[in-house]
This record gives C-alpha cells, structure tokens and sequence, in this order.
C-alpha cells in the first residue's frame, strides 16, 4: 500500500486535527452523490475507499483507537427496484457500461412500449456517452411520463444540478446578472442546495 | 484550436501567474525549434493547457531559465524547462490542429479569409506533414475527427450532443493516450470529451451570429425555446461540471494551482463572456 499521508496529501507530521480536516474533504470530494449518474462512478468509489484506509492506517499507526472506517457503501447508481422491470437486462448493460448493447435493446422497443422507464433508461445511455443534452431531455420526459417515481426524479435532480454549475457559487464576474436569466449566485446556490436536498430524500427513499 | 482554455489572472498566486507564462513561452520556443519561427503565431491558450497538464501529469518541468522574447527582444521572459516531450507534443497537436482548422476555414468562409488562408497554407501543409510524421497518433486522431465533423455537418439538424462529439472523442482519445491503466483511461477519456464538447460549443455559440447570416453549420441554430443563453449556459455548464467530476479523479501535483484555477475560475468566466458578452454590446447599443 502507498503511503497513508500521500493518499490524503499531508506531510507525516500534520497535527490530528489537520488530517481530520485533509480527510474531510477528500471525503466529500469523492462523496458518491458528487457521481450519482456518473460513468467514473466506480472510480470514484475506488477512490474513497483508498481515503478510508489511510485515514484508518494512520489512526491505527497513531494508535488513537480505530478510525471511522466509514468506507462507501454501494454506489452503483441503481436502486434494486430494478430487478422486476422489462428492461432488467439493459439495467445490466449500463451498470457494465455496455452501452451499445443497452440502446440497441431499447432502439428494438416498439413505439408503443416505451414507457417512463424506457425514457429514463434511454436518457442513462446518452449519459453515460457524455451526450447530456439529449440526457436531459429524456429525463425531463420520464419525469413528466411518472411524476412520482424517485429514482427518475433523483437523476433529473443532479443534472439540473451541473446544469446550474458555474465558479462554483463564486462569483467575480459583473456579467453574473445581466439580461433575461437573472441568475444571481444566491439563486444557483439555493437552487443546487434543493437539489442537493431532494436527492438525499430520494436516496433514503429508495 | 480556439483560445477558450484561460486561466483567471486575478485569482492567480503571482508566482503561479509567472509559471503559467513561463510554460507558455517554452512552448512557443519550442514550436521555433521543431517547426518555425512563423509557426509560433498557431500557438493558442489551448495547447498551453495541454502543455501544462501533459507536463503536471509526467511531472517534466525541471526548472526555469531566463531568456528574451524572440518577438520582442526588448522584453525578458522566462522558461520552463521541460525533460520529456511534453512540449514537442503538445506543438505538434498545436500545427496539426491549426492545419485542420484552416482547411475548415478554406470551405466555409468569405472571400477575404479565404485568399488569406490560401497564402498561409503551403507553409501549414510542411509543418503539418512533420509533425504528423512525429506524432502519428495525434494525426489519426484529428483527421478522424475532421471526417466524423464533416459527415455529422450534413444532417443541419443533428443536434447539439452528435455535432460536439466528434471534437469530444477527439480531445478524450488524445488524453487517454496518456493513461498509464485502465481505470485512468477512462477518467481521461472523460476529462477530455466534456472539455472537448465545451470548447465546440463554446465556439458554436460564439459564431452564431455569423453563422446564422452566412447560412453555416450551427447546432444552434435550430434552438427553438426562448431563452438561448439560458440553454447555451445550462449546457456548457454541464460539460464543465462533468469534467471538473473527472478532474478531481486525476492526481494532479505540479501545476495544480493553475490547472485547479482554470477549472473552477478561467473556464467559467470565459463561457460567460463568449455567452453573455454578445448581449451586452447589444444592450449598449439599444441604449
């Protein structure tokens, strides 16, 4: 294993407090729900889980007891409720990331059964192929198609999430607030932060 | 390239600011050595950053010399030593880019321009001829975009996602090649498709208005809704959020300052002056 203090960017003497602080944020850094839907989401997790074993390495080298030992749980990005679905297998693909596989199924589907799901699904595909904006615009009909259906409403969430990102809530630019979109800082920030607060209701829903 | 890809000098550390000039300068006195004096002139912002995250990722710079300008004698500037060829790449993606680029310009802009690039290329094609005998997989690369463009260009109503995804593999394909396993090849494949999409849509929202009088390819053109910068800015704000998500994967440790500005800072600041900059001069005007 490499060194604990270079995974979490601290020098071997940094007090407790400061690789506390070092872990904190690599934590939140690499927080699954930074990577709901996304393609590295797997990397990310990889990561994480290097953060928690430093951080407990060197608790345990500190012999402060144990650590928090708080690694990641699953991070998939699916909810099980997938498992009775008619597009099961194309739930498959995109969690391998065979995503030719999983259109070529859905581009199969009949007009007439293209459900909310198919949608949602469709719009996980263009996703994960980097190709957002027709993402957005299958989730926007999922979401319209089944209102109340978490999973759709939570992966609509975090692309309205990126959507509004910009200085990330910081903001030097007096072109900030001209014209039409009217978007001062405050509104991208409370924006992202009922965002933030629908998706982890969604996630306890689950 | 299109010179989008800026640092934002005000929330620079000064000795960061001296650094990110410093590799700009080598870069241009590299392009002298392997090309040509005139060569230099293709240089773009762009291909500093690919200079610098090539050389951050190797960790290749080994110092800085003091030297002069060869533009400006009159002016001192400093270089930053590279080990590997960090820079010579990154000159060669900057001539063969600039050559694809005016080859676009020849089929698709006025006379003016035209008889313009038709002066310049003979001397382009030379260039370009070594530097894709050097870096072959970087010539792979760009003349499969410029196909994979041309072929998308003839559906006017493709969309924004398949008219930014030629450009997108192209800049993602040329970072993987960078990936020591697996795992990286797909974070900088990643980092380069979203960056690549933005730099696309950046320049399509920037040539709108022209493209729109002279009857040109635009993946916005078709935009229907009614608020055209609200939708531009969602969607190059989302390219930017997907690759600052892959960019914090990367482990950056030389240069991180000036690459972590560019991220959250340069890049924004330069999409909102391309998106809103236009509707402030027609603001000013009507007043």
């Amino acid at each position: 294993m490499t060194n604990p203090y270079e995974v979490l960017g601290v020098s071997p003497d940094a007090s407790d407090e400061e690789i506390k602080k070092a872990y904190r944020e690599l934590a939140k850094k690499y927080h699954p729900d930074n990577y709901a839907n996304s393609p590295l989401a797997d990397v990310a997790e990889q990561k994480m889980k290097e953060v928690n074993e430093a951080y407990d390495e060197i608790n345990r080298m500190r012999q402060k007891g144990k650590g928090t030992g708080s690694t990641a749980g699953n991070t998939g990005g699916y909810s099980s409720n997938g498992s009775t679905s008619q597009f099961y297998s194309v739930r498959i693909y995109i969690q391998r990331n065979m995503i030719q596989e999983a259109e070529q199924i859905l581009d199969s589907t009949p007009e007439g059964s293209r459900t909310a799901e198919w949608h949602y699904l469709k719009g996980m595909c263009a996703f994960r192929k980097g190709w957002s904006d027709q993402a957005n615009m299958y989730f926007n009909t999922a979401c319209n198609m089944d209102p109340n259906n978490t999973e759709y409403r939570a992966a609509l969430n975090n692309m309205n999430g990126q959507r509004t990102y910009n200085y990330g809530g910081y903001n030097t630019s007096q072109r900030g607030n001209v014209g039409s979109t009217g978007c001062t800082c405050c509104d991208i920030c409370a924006a992202y932060m009922c965002a933030d607060c629908l998706c982890s209701c969604c996630r306890t829903g689950c | 390239m299109f010179g989008y890809l800026q640092v934002q000098k005000s929330e620079l550390l000064v000795r960061e600011w001296e650094a990110y000039q410093s590799v700009y300068c080598g870069l241009c006195r590299q392009m002298g050595r392997d090309y040509s004096f005139l060569a230099r002139l293709s240089l773009s912002y762009d291909c500093t950053f690919y200079a610098m995250l090539l050389m951050s990722l190797r960790r290749s710079c080994e110092g800085f010399d003091n030297g002069r300008c060869t533009f400006n004698p009159l002016k001192k500037c400093r270089f930053a030593r590279c080990a590997d060829s960090a820079y010579s790449k990154a000159a060669a993606f900057s001539v063969i880019s600039a050559f694809y680029k005016l080859q676009d310009d020849l089929s698709d802009s006025g006379f003016f321009k035209r008889l313009l690039v038709r002066l310049v290329k003979p001397f382009f094609s030379r260039w370009h001829k070594k530097a894709a005998r050097n870096y072959p997989e970087l010539e792979t690369l760009a003349a499969q975009m410029m196909q994979a463009q041309r072929q998308t260009e003839q559906d006017s109503a493709c969309g924004i996602d398949a008219a930014a995804h030629p450009t997108g593999d192209m800049l993602g394909s040329v970072l993987r090649l960078e990936a020591q396993d697996d795992m990286q090849k797909r974070v900088f494949y990643e980092f380069g498709y979203q960056i690549g999409r933005w730099i696309y849509l950046m320049d399509a929202a920037d040539d709108l208005d022209d493209d729109k009088k002279r009857g040109g390819f635009n993946p916005f053109a078709h935009y229907t809704g009614d608020d055209l910068r609200a939708y531009q800015t969602a969607t190059l704000n989302q390219s930017l959020a997907r690759a600052a998500d892959a960019y914090q994967l990367i482990t950056i440790i030389d240069f991180k300052g000036i690459l972590d500005n560019m991220l959250r800072f340069g890049f924004p600041a330069k999409q909102n002056s391309v998106v809103f900059g236009k509707q402030e001069e027609e603001h000013d005007e009507s007043i």
